[in-house]
């Protein structure tokens, strides 16, 4: 199988890209009770650009390194295996080429300090990310202007931002609604998803399209996760 | 001897080069009365401090390899490991780290925590080594080891919390405040030997109080009976201490002590906290691979009951011949048992044991789970484990990495020659990732290790130990070549020259094989190569893989396959095959799409945070790729991929960027395929120096 089939069979890219292929820079968000896939599904919004030469940085707040790469790693052997693809090494190159990590501790991250970093990357011209993953920040404590200020961020630079917000263990969320603690920021992002299980079976988690702005997939669409590797590979809305 | 093993301590010392880790030791020997007088490291009597035994040591003031020193504290043994601190002796650190269950991390009270430090306490995390941490050089100007506390929790992310209190700093130091005991202690007499404990003089009274708090409030956590005794007033030195143990034990806290070993003040205090604190060999799980059952896991058991299993994990040349540093970890070992080496298999008894304290030593009978000792006579490498008869264990697994970097070394006169050899012997038994051997197109006498310094420190041995003194070439790096496709040889290898003849002919292929240096598939039906010839073209094709035909360099990675041939019954010999195989190897590998690979180094940049950009443009420029950036405390940690050959003199270039502000470190990560612009180069340069060769 070649590489073009991989980046045709991740329905991720339904996120990066509109009908025609044009990439729609967006702020997105994953949100999610703990334990249900959030990384795995920005691992794969990410892999969508990384398979098609765009860089991405992946910063994890609070998770190592050596963890964040873990993630790609095992995912990409996931879906190289079953894809069938042969060539996993080129998979590889191309993550390793165009994905960087950045880690923070939870307590320092801000729009200054990132923008810092990033910086330091992109006068150089070391790298040139088109979308960035930030996983990992909580969201009881972020406030309003710090996601204003990284909204503002998107728009200067042009990339598509994603987050992931954990949701309190009980919200159930009624559907089609954002559910706590990122209820009151639904007006700052241009798309939002949602994992949840079925009700009455756990093992069974779907991906729920609450909103979309870019108007690439509709709101109310569903897909459903492996419950093995937690990734949706090889669907499509 | 002692054979309460809840009173034997295996610790080591750690620190980053300079905090005074190799006087501390020295002071430790002199308190435990082990040594009579006292030799600073540079000091003026020219003696050296005692665990330094290696001349090259004495004159560097570093300590390269780890001298295993015995001494008694209280009635508790204590084996100290003095581990070497630079990464590219990796190997030495990590065995060390797996023989020793508690550790002293030393740090500088003006220094605080360095780079070198960070990388020691990941190691020790890594390893599961409970820790105490000792803030030394209080008496120095600028000491501030309430800073340097700060730094252990906020760069070292430890639970760091103090149990003592400094009484004067810098040159006014005069003891410390023990918050357990809630008493002032000062350390008299010519070297401090004598311990006075006295009421916390009164203007230090308060902060004392708030600091007992802090530390109460840290450990209850770790023990229900204090956080009770707490709330009711009341707790104990013994609660306070059990919890602290407790805390340590299970890597959740680190009691912090302070002191200045050069003024010989709160070393006494820093024994007690190793009794106290530090694990006893029974409390640490250690586990083996069991060989018999596919190298699975098992948990030892510190009864002296149970099979021998211990580890070999230094050796030494001393004036008596070889000379063995085993740790046991399960079952007794006595004087005359038979022992067996898990690598080789082969039988050893058990002659002289002895308890070593740095160049001298102490004759035993036995030694129970938990000691270190060394024996003589034992023929072995460092890393062997030895074990009774019935078992087949080893304590690690057999993977040792790959040299990636080599020099030429030529002795300068003969008999420099004979003296090299005998020394190049001994460091390839005590090291398994140093490697030597001849090249037989220049007769060139090459060594390989894992770094520029790895191999620096090794000739300068030769110099001082061997009194070998040799010329050596540019360091060069370790290519290697690999296939990337498949390609059939068909190859008649046929001489006649009147006498009996050769003949032999081979058919098959050559493919990729990923999961290892090389494989020999025999499909050959009906006989069309007879069964003796079968081993020889193995033979041939193993002997193909030491110079690859892209540019001479080993090959690796290659599944040859043969399933087909022809034989005469008169001309057919061993060497016919093995040439016919050789001759079809090289009739394959061309076609087979060759490519160089070259060693990858794992990279880590530390530096603050204002130098980030300079440090990841130095990378990208020696074609590195970064894979990510992480903070500790105020510094940034770049982490990233980079080809060794684009690394040499990186050091230089980072210190001048940085302002010699930030550090890096270096591993090994793995081979991978050069790019083509690059190959290119590397071939033309090979090919060229194979010319003048020749």
């Amino acid at each position: 199988m070649l590489k073009t089939d991989l980046i045709a069979k991740n329905p991720m890219g339904a996120f990066n890209r509109d009908a025609k292929g044009n990439d729609v820079a967006r702020m997105g968000l994953v949100v999610a009770r703990p334990g249900l896939g959030k990384t795995a599904i920005l691992v794969q919004i990410a892999l969508d650009s990384i398979l098609r030469g765009k860089q991405v940085v992946h910063v994890s707040v609070g998770e190592s390194i050596e963890k964040t790469k873990a993630w790609y790693d095992d995912i990409v052997s996931d879906i190289s295996a079953s894809a069938k693809h042969e060539d996993m090494g080129e998979v590889q190159m191309d993550v390793r080429k165009n994905r960087m990590i950045m880690t923070f501790n939870a307590s320092s991250f801000s729009r200054p300090k990132l923008e810092e970093r990033l910086n330091d990357l992109i006068y150089q011209d070391i790298f040139r990310p088109c979308c960035m993953i930030i996983d990992g920040l909580d969201f009881a404590k972020v406030d309003r202007q710090m996601l204003t200020d990284m909204r503002e961020l998107q728009k200067e630079a042009n990339m598509s931002i994603w987050f992931s917000a954990v949701t309190d263990r009980e919200s159930q969320g009624e559907a089609g609604v954002i559910p706590a603690p990122c209820d009151a920021y639904g007006d700052l992002f241009d798309t939002v998803i949602m994992l949840q299980p079925e009700s009455g079976d756990e093992s069974k988690i779907f991906l729920n399209v609450l909103q979309d702005a870019s108007g690439c997939v509709a709101p109310g669409k569903s897909l459903r996760l492996d419950p093995t590797s937690m990734v949706v590979w090889g669907a499509t809305f | 001897m002692k054979k309460d093993l809840e009173k034997v301590r295996n610790i080591g010392i750690s620190a980053h080069i300079d905090s005074g880790k190799t006087t501390l030791t020295e002071r430790v020997l002199f308190y435990t009365q082990k040594i009579h007088a006292i030799h600073e490291v540079r000091g003026k009597d020219g003696v050296g401090a005692t665990m330094d035994s290696m001349e090259l040591e004495k004159e560097r003031g570093i300590t390269i390899q780890s001298a295993a020193t015995y001494c008694t504290w209280k009635d508790h043994d204590i084996n100290i490991i003095d581990t070497p601190g630079h990464v590219d002796f990796t190997i030495e650190v990590e065995r060390a780290l797996r023989v020793l269950d508690g550790a002293v991390l030393i740090l500088c009270s003006v220094g605080g925590v360095q780079s070198q430090s960070i990388t020691v306490n990941r190691q020790m995390t890594r390893y599961k080594v409970p820790r105490v941490v000792f803030i030394n050089k209080c008496d120095r100007t600028g000491a501030n080891p309430k800073r340097v506390t700060a730094q252990v929790r906020e760069k070292l992310g430890l639970n760091a919390v103090p149990l003592q209190l400094p009484i004067g700093l810098e040159s006014d130091l005069k003891g410390v405040v023990d918050l357990v005991t809630m008493k002032a202690v000062y350390f008299e007499g010519d070297n401090g030997e004598t311990i006075r404990e006295d009421v916390i003089p009164a203007e230090l009274q308060a902060d004392a109080d708030t600091a007992r708090e802090t530390l109460l409030d840290a450990v209850s956590m770790f023990s229900d009976e204090l956080m009770e005794a707490v709330l009711e007033g009341n707790p104990t030195e013994e609660m306070i201490k059990d919890a602290v143990r407790k805390g340590t034990l299970a890597l959740e806290f680190v009691p912090v002590l302070i002191g200045s070993a050069y003024k010989n003040k709160g070393v006494q205090k820093l024994l007690d906290a190793v009794n106290d604190y530090l694990p006893a060999p029974s409390e640490i799980e250690n586990t083996a691979f069991d060989l018999n059952k596919n190298e699975e896991e098992v948990i030892l058991s510190s009864d002296p009951k149970q099979p021998l299993v211990c580890l070999a994990f230094k050796l030494e040349d001393g004036r008596y011949g070889q000379l063995t540093y085993i740790r046991t970890y399960q079952g007794t070992m006595a004087k005359g048992d038979t022992i067996v080496n898990s690598r080789t298999g082969k039988k050893a008894k058990v002659g002289r044991l002895v308890r070593m304290h740095s160049n001298e030593m102490e004759e035993i009978e036995s030694a129970g789970p938990g000691d270190i000792v060394a024996l003589f006579g034992i023929d072995c490498a460092s890393g062997d484990t030895f074990t009774t008869p019935e078992v087949n264990m080893s304590m690690s697994s057999m993977h040792v990495p790959a040299p990636v970097i080599s020099l030429s070394i030529t002795p300068v006169d003969n008999k420099a020659q004979g003296n090299m050899s005998k020394a190049l012997n001994r460091f390839t038994k005590e090291d398994p990732t140093f490697r030597t051997f001849v090249d037989h197109e220049t007769s060139e006498t090459i060594i390989s290790g894992m770094g520029e310094l790895h191999l620096e420190v090794y000739i300068e041995r030769m110099k001082r130990e061997y009194n070998a003194e040799v010329n050596v070439g540019a360091p060069q790096v370790a290519y290697r070549e690999t296939i990337t496709g498949r390609a059939d040889f068909n190859y008649t290898h046929k001489k006649q020259t009147g006498g009996s003849g050769q003949f032999a002919r081979v058919a098959g292929y050559l493919e990729p094989f990923e999961d290892g240096e090389y494989e020999f598939v025999d499909k050959i039906v009906g006989g069309v190569i007879p069964r003796e010839f079968i081993s020889s073209c193995d033979k041939g094709f193993a002997g193909s893989l030491e110079k690859g035909a892209l540019a001479g360099f080993p090959v690796t990675g290659v599944r040859c396959v043969i399933n087909d041939g022809a034989a005469h019954s008169v001309d057919s010999s061993d060497i016919a095959f093995q040439l016919a195989a050789r001759g079809g190897f090289k009739d394959g590998y061309l076609k087979a799409n060759p490519v160089l690979l070259e060693p990858i180094m794992k990279v880590a940049v530390e530096g603050p945070s204002e130098f980030q950009g300079s440090v990841m443009g130095s990378i990208n420029q020696r074609r590195g790729m970064i894979i990510g950036t992480f903070e500790e405390g105020e510094y940034t940690v770049v982490e990233a991929e980079v080809p060794l050959a684009e690394m040499f003199g990186y050091s230089t270039v980072l210190r001048s960027l940085t302002q010699g502000k930030a550090e890096f470190t270096m591993e090994f990560a793995t081979y991978r395929q050069v790019p083509r612009n690059v190959a290119e180069g590397v071939i033309a340069a090979a090919k060229k120096a194979a010319q003048e060769k020749k």
